[in-house]
């Protein structure tokens, strides 16, 4: 039984973590049709960045901040003055040039920071919860993990459905030619989509990093679950990679308990094969095509 | 028509290609064997090194060991006249990497021979290259079986460190007459180190093991194995496991309140390493980080960090302060020198002239009788290649592993387990660089 709820919680907690790392595959997705893969190392870079202040004595919230910040420049820095000059032409130029960056960013780390195992803090305690006798599997950190990228959810919802800001993101995904006729300044949506994805990539690497390990390659299987649980949520839903994430986190984790753990990178293969084959726009796409 | 035409030329280029290899192949003449990597003045070597990615950590120290003793042995005149040049490349643990760097060493860098190179699944996907290539396969940094067990077919091919199997034997041993009542779960690495571990642990302990969990290297989520182990009951973990897993696997034990006692093998136990991953999240519990794995127990088979008082240690310091590169004496460290010393005494057994073939021969002839820093003798003869025979069971306390049993020495299969201090008491030479006869 405790086995049970150890793999169902750890299940989530990481799950959480993918679902956080989807949404940010997914806003970018939907603002330029391009699957970021180079988000895995700006997450790690920021991460970093944070675990350079904690380690110079600044307190751990202090890191959070810099980190998210610096989220935010590099998605705007990597959008206006990588990918805009690949804008235009066919799209797999911009995933091409993601997957450089990918390379790019993890070498300059591993120059930059070393590529040693290095701890990074949490916020909150790293012992379980005590219920009785029992130690069950959910941290302090496990639930600040939960809420934060439940926050960072609705956050964006509020944002997408309820601000003209919102709409104009929207807008300029949608039909960039229509949108600048109204007046919409597309380029300066586009590199605050960049941005937000960035931002809300780093919490996601902030979330793993927390009470583990860190090296400049730990982000490099996020990006590939990230990447299914997006899938599975329909590429275009930031709800569906919420769900995805989660169900994804949680199957893992019991194929990992249950069955063995090599078999993990296989079984997140044959969802992502079982998604694309049955319902190939996914548990919860809102537009069936529009494939171009 | 045209296919006559390609059928002659492919046979003529074969004649031209059998011609060259038949003049040019072995300038030093045919009985002698291959000197490639050699001139009169120097011996170039290379391996193969995880200098970054998940087994970096401590691993990447190793080469830098085996440098600083080459500059002291080329400091001091080299070997026979030779001075030894060591070329390292960068696998990243990628066995897909290992084999291209493996090219590059063997066919651009024309090395003599592979020394140290590290890894299981490295090492396994360019075994059977360097045997073919002939290029002499010395030390291999793993523990494996395969490296030794069965020297006609892999025969350049020479292990260094106690294989994971005699290590499972004297701790599954060790345990069964120690803590007859525990109920011991297995913490393994999914490949080759887990198996053999297991294969040798079980030869004692098979009755008292209730529960195995495995992990894949790479996944660091290791939460549903040790809960695996955590529902059957376990209060002992017998860990074969690299080190980063053994700071993860107290992490999550930590977290879901799992508190048995811990035997991790000695890959994956030393307490520098893990204790610096560990430090920060001992909640201001302990200040030290050393004392953060005190009463898990492990084997030594080298003296470390833990006995600066050694012998040993006094020359491997001596060499780090002359030669070293930036940075502190390790472990890691001490495990490339020691490493050194015996490719230093494997390279004065080949003689004043040594050849590829000359020097595995001269290791089967008397690398059994080689004394180095291992606190039990190698086990090379022509029908075996691994390499030492045996270790001492400890008790980490405040960093440092203090012995439970005297050495104990063993060999594959159904080999009792015997105590021999007979080469415990190996004192270097005093200028510090092994002076070994050439075979006969």
């Amino acid at each position: 039984m405790q086995q049970l709820l150890t793999t169902v919680l750890t299940g989530v907690t990481l799950g959480v973590v993918y679902a956080a790392f989807a949404l940010a595959l997914v806003l970018i997705w939907r603002a330029t049709r391009i699957v970021n893969f180079a988000q895995a190392p700006m997450a790690m870079i920021t991460t970093y960045i944070a675990l350079v202040l904690i380690d110079a004595g600044y307190s751990y919230w202090l890191g959070f901040a810099a980190a998210l910040l610096s989220g935010l420049v590099l998605g705007a820095v990597v959008e206006r003055f990588v990918v805009r000059f690949v804008s235009g032409k066919s799209e797999i130029n911009a995933v091409i040039l993601t997957l450089g960056l990918f390379i790019v960013l993890h070498a300059l780390a591993a120059i930059v920071f070393g590529s040693r195992y290095r701890s990074f803090p949490a916020p909150f305690g790293l012992r379980g919860f005590q219920i009785g006798d029992t130690t069950i599997a959910l941290t302090g950190f496990g639930v600040f993990t939960v809420v934060a990228v439940a926050v960072v959810m609705v956050g964006l919802v509020l944002l997408f459905r309820g601000t003209d800001l919102g709409l104009r993101m929207r807008a300029s995904a949608f039909n960039q030619e229509v949108s600048r006729l109204l007046g919409v300044k597309v380029g300066r949506m586009l590199t605050l989509g960049w941005a937000l994805a960035a931002l809300v990539g780093s919490l996601s690497g902030l979330l793993i990093a927390g009470g583990g390990l860190v090296h400049p390659s730990y982000m490099d299987g996020v990006v590939v679950y990230g990447f299914v649980a997006a899938v599975l949520g329909g590429l275009d839903s930031p709800v569906g990679a919420v769900v995805g994430g989660l169900l994804l986190g949680l199957s893992l984790s019991l194929v990992s308990g249950y069955v063995g753990s090599e078999l993990v990178p296989l079984a997140a293969l044959v969802i992502l094969m079982a998604v694309l084959l049955l319902k190939p726009g996914g548990l919860f796409a809102s537009v069936r095509e529009r494939r171009v | 028509m045209k296919r006559w035409y390609t059928g002659t030329a492919l046979l003529l280029a074969m004649a031209v290609t059998a011609t060259a290899c038949g003049a040019g192949g072995r300038p030093e003449g045919e009985e002698k064997g291959s000197t490639v990597g050699i001139t009169d003045t120097t011996i170039k070597i290379g391996a193969h090194f995880p200098l970054t990615g998940v087994a970096a950590p401590g691993y990447s120290e190793i080469p830098s060991g085996h440098q600083a003793y080459y500059d002291y042995v080329n400091a001091n005149g080299g070997v026979n006249g030779r001075k030894i040049e060591f070329v390292v490349k960068d696998d990243g643990y990628n066995p897909t990497n290992t084999s291209q760097v493996t090219n590059e060493l063997v066919l651009n860098d024309e090395i003599f021979a592979m020394v140290g190179g590290l890894g299981t699944p490295t090492h396994s996907a360019v075994v059977d290259y360097l045997n073919d290539a002939k290029v002499p396969d010395l030390f291999v940094s793993s523990g494996s079986l395969q490296w030794g067990d069965w020297p006609k077919e892999k025969p350049f091919t020479f292990g260094w460190q106690p294989d994971y199997e005699i290590e499972g034997k004297i701790i599954g041993d060790w345990v069964a007459k120690n803590m007859p009542d525990a109920k011991v779960g297995l913490f393994l690495q999914d490949d080759d180190f887990g198996r053999d571990g297991e294969k040798g642990a079980r030869r004692y302990l098979d009755s008292q093991i209730v529960a195995v969990a495995k992990y894949t290297p790479g996944n660091t989520d290791v939460a549903p194995q040790i809960a695996q182990l955590q529902a059957a009951g376990v209060d002992l973990v017998l860990g074969f496991n690299v080190p980063s897993y053994t700071a993860l696997s107290q992490l999550v034990s930590l977290k879901i309140g799992f508190k048995p006692k811990w035997f991790y093998s000695n890959v994956g136990s030393d307490p520098a390493l893990v204790g610096s991953l560990l430090a920060r999240f001992s909640e201001g519990a302990v200040t030290d980080s050393a004392s953060l794995l005190n009463g898990v127990m492990s084997t030594e088979y080298l003296p470390g960090m833990d006995a600066p008082d050694d012998p040993w240690m006094k020359l491997w310091q001596k060499v780090w302060d002359e030669h070293g590169a930036d940075g502190e004496l390790t472990n890691y460290r001490v495990y490339g020198m020691s490493q050194a010393y015996t490719f230093v005494q494997a390279l004065q057994a080949a003689g004043q002239d040594p050849t590829r073939e000359g020097i595995v021969e001269a290791i089967e002839k008397s690398g059994a009788s080689f004394e180095g820093p291992g606190i039990a003798p190698f086990r090379y003869t022509g029908d075996s290649h691994l390499g030492i025979s045996g270790m001492s069971v400890v008790e980490i306390q405040n960093g440092i592993g203090e012995d439970l049993t005297p050495v104990l020495v063993t060999d594959l299969g159904d080999t009792p387990i015997k105590e021999d201090d007979s080469a415990a008491g190996d004192a270097p030479p005093s200028n510090g660089i092994p002076d070994v006869k050439p075979a006969e």
